[in-house]
């Protein structure tokens, strides 16, 4: 009975070639799922192995490569702290990170409300130009980018990071921001003119709650990647001082390259911040990060 | 408060002052070392010292007959076709899996984007855990399983390495694939589906006829991307196979080219460091990339309005 009430509306819809039986579309469903779950395995089990050995001695590693380790080595978090320069890295990552982040996405709107008029003569040139900037890689202007900063003694602060990714966030931001600032109701902007407003009080209390949903997709695709670099800070950051996390554990690595323990507990720590922040917004992350992405 | 006249010059350019300090800090950071490093990639400065001359385009020319650059490139080329045929084929196809809505999809969906939030060095740190010959677990198991004949120095056999530097980029960019194809997949109009399906057509047809030709935008979106992505690798090798592309430059790509020669890896002395040289090669690559990148978008956009 249930037989025939699964297969008549296949029959009528996909035609009287596609009878299958029952079987063949439960292994096909099998398959299916079987593949999902072996591509998030792929994912999942490294990622697992990682947290297990953030607590294992080094002794752990060789005697014991996957079992849970005798003792969780909660110290190894402690340690990583002090030996791995955390203490360090982990707020000069999150002031970089915070700063760049607001200087970008505010600098970013500013930009695409000057150039939001299509009609002004500038606007067109100056947006390509902002816009190119997305294909100029670091490695091209890391080095002049390097004796500029040692020329006007930023360099050995945090501002040798801040500056540069300020500038490096804006193509994104300006390339995001230009279409939805000018798709704005002009109408808002000139009554509130008429009101006698200044032109920033216009930005300020129109236009920026106004371009609020593209400002956080900004905010993270910058964020990630200004929190995730490595090749810039491996430059620009020399000292435990000023460095953020991902060069911090590779200089950490390099010279104590058998406390594996300790590095994939800072890894964990460097990472844990991104994922919980993506859990909580999963879908403004996948979309925010696809839209920035594709436009690019 | 009475409005303020307002002059004509103000009236067209007034809203420049927005765009300038956006302006200052892009031709401070961006602009301005662009120019600085057109004007350094035609001397002979190594990086240390004031010995300085004007060579013209000495260094470019010399690039062209500067083997390690082209085997750097190969190695880049090899990682790009690699990563693309895995997009647009595992990555299309868990995608079409996931657009049929399976029981837990916004589980799957979550994970496998997750590697994409990651950084690139966490990215190499988890597998360095997997496949070191110290403590890699790939190995072990292996050995567990009955397969010990399988288990490899897979980051010291120079196949092997760069095999595995490809993996490990799959591993991390596929969460890319999957949400730009699902979202290209969730705009396909149903109409179009069951409009073919009604005129007999199977599955298969119904997915390669219709589907598919909808999908050259984020066909297009993901080339790009992959190829911007994998020309511009260097963290995964850094951290996987050092600064010198190990073993024997097998691994050996633009990036850890370019920074080798511009602030030398571990092992090489400072008189290897030439400055000047790396600068000129990251422009090269920058040009020769965005050459190609503009190619790429025209072939490729041309294909979406053709189909």
């Amino acid at each position: 009975m249930s037989e025939i009430t699964q297969n008549l509306p296949q029959d009528t819809s996909r035609g009287p070639k596609r009878r299958q039986s029952d079987l063949s579309v439960l292994a096909g469903r099998s398959v299916r799922t079987a593949i999902l779950v072996i591509a998030t395995l792929w994912v999942l089990v490294p990622l697992f192995f990682m947290v297990i050995a953030s607590f294992k001695s080094v002794a752990d590693f060789f005697i014991n490569p996957f079992g849970l380790p005798d003792e969780w080595l909660w110290s190894n978090y402690t340690r990583a702290w002090d030996e791995a320069n955390l203490r360090l890295t982990l707020p000069n990552t999150i002031i970089v990170t915070f700063c760049a982040v607001l200087g970008s996405s505010l600098l970013s709107a500013m930009v695409a409300y000057g150039l939001s008029r299509k009609e002004k003569k500038y606007a067109l040139p100056l947006y390509t130009l902002f816009v190119s900037g997305l294909l100029v890689p670091v490695h091209a202007i890391i080095l002049p980018l390097f004796i500029v900063l040692k020329a006007i003694g930023l360099f050995g602060t945090l501002l040798a990071l801040i500056v540069p990714y300020i500038a490096m966030g804006l193509p994104l931001g300006v390339l995001v921001l230009t279409p939805l600032a000018a798709s704005l109701p002009k109408e808002l902007m000139q009554a509130a003119r008429m009101d006698g407003a200044s032109e920033w009080q216009v930005f300020r209390r129109i236009v920026l709650p106004l371009l609020k949903p593209g400002l956080l997709s900004v905010a993270i695709l910058n964020g990630v990647w200004m929190w995730n670099e490595f090749f810039i800070p491996l430059i620009l950051a020399f000292k435990p001082e000023v460095q953020t996390m991902p060069v911090g554990i590779v200089s950490f690595i390099g010279s104590y390259s058998t406390e594996w323990g300790l590095v994939f507990a800072s890894v964990l720590v460097s990472t844990l911040p991104v994922v919980v922040a993506y859990l909580l917004m999963t879908r403004q992350f996948q979309s925010g990060l696809t839209a920035g992405a594709v436009k690019g | 408060m009475s409005a303020r006249p307002v002059s004509s010059f103000s009236k067209t350019y007034g809203h420049l002052w927005f765009v300038l300090p956006g302006f200052a800090f892009f031709l401070a950071v961006m602009i301005f070392p662009l120019l600085f490093a057109t004007g350094l990639s035609m001397t002979n400065w190594s990086g240390l010292g004031n010995d300085v001359s004007f060579i013209g385009l000495a260094n470019y020319v010399e690039i062209l007959t500067h083997w390690p650059f082209y085997r750097a490139a190969m190695h880049n080329a090899f990682i790009f076709l690699a990563i693309l045929v895995f997009q647009h084929t595992v990555g299309l196809y868990l995608a079409v899996l996931l657009n049929e809505k399976p029981r837990f999809m916004q589980f799957y969906r979550t994970v496998l984007f997750l590697p994409v939030i990651m950084s690139l060095v966490a990215t190499g740190f988890v597998w360095t855990l997997m496949l070191s010959p110290n403590i890699g677990l790939i190995n072990p198991m292996l050995e567990k399983i009955g397969l010990g004949f399988l288990a490899q120095q897979w980051l010291s056999n120079p196949t092997w390495a760069l095999i595995m530097i490809i993996m490990v980029t799959a591993w991390n960019s596929m969460g890319w694939a999957i949400i730009i194809y699902l979202a290209g997949l969730q705009n396909v109009p149903e109409e179009l589906r069951q409009a073919a399906e009604m005129d007999g057509a199977n599955s298969r047809q119904v997915f390669w006829r219709v589907v598919f030709p909808q999908l050259s935008p984020a066909f297009t979106a993901l080339t790009v991307l992959t190829f911007i992505g994998t020309f511009r690798t260097f963290d995964v090798v850094y951290v996987l196979t050092g600064p010198l592309g190990a073993p024997n430059f097998a691994t050996d790509v633009l990036g850890t080219l370019i920074y080798r020669t511009a602030f030398g890896g571990s092992s090489f002395s400072s008189a290897d460091i030439r400055f000047a040289f790396g600068v000129a090669m990251a422009l090269l690559t920058m040009v020769i990339m965005a050459v190609i990148c503009w190619g790429l978008i025209r072939i490729l956009r041309k294909r979406e309005i053709e189909s």
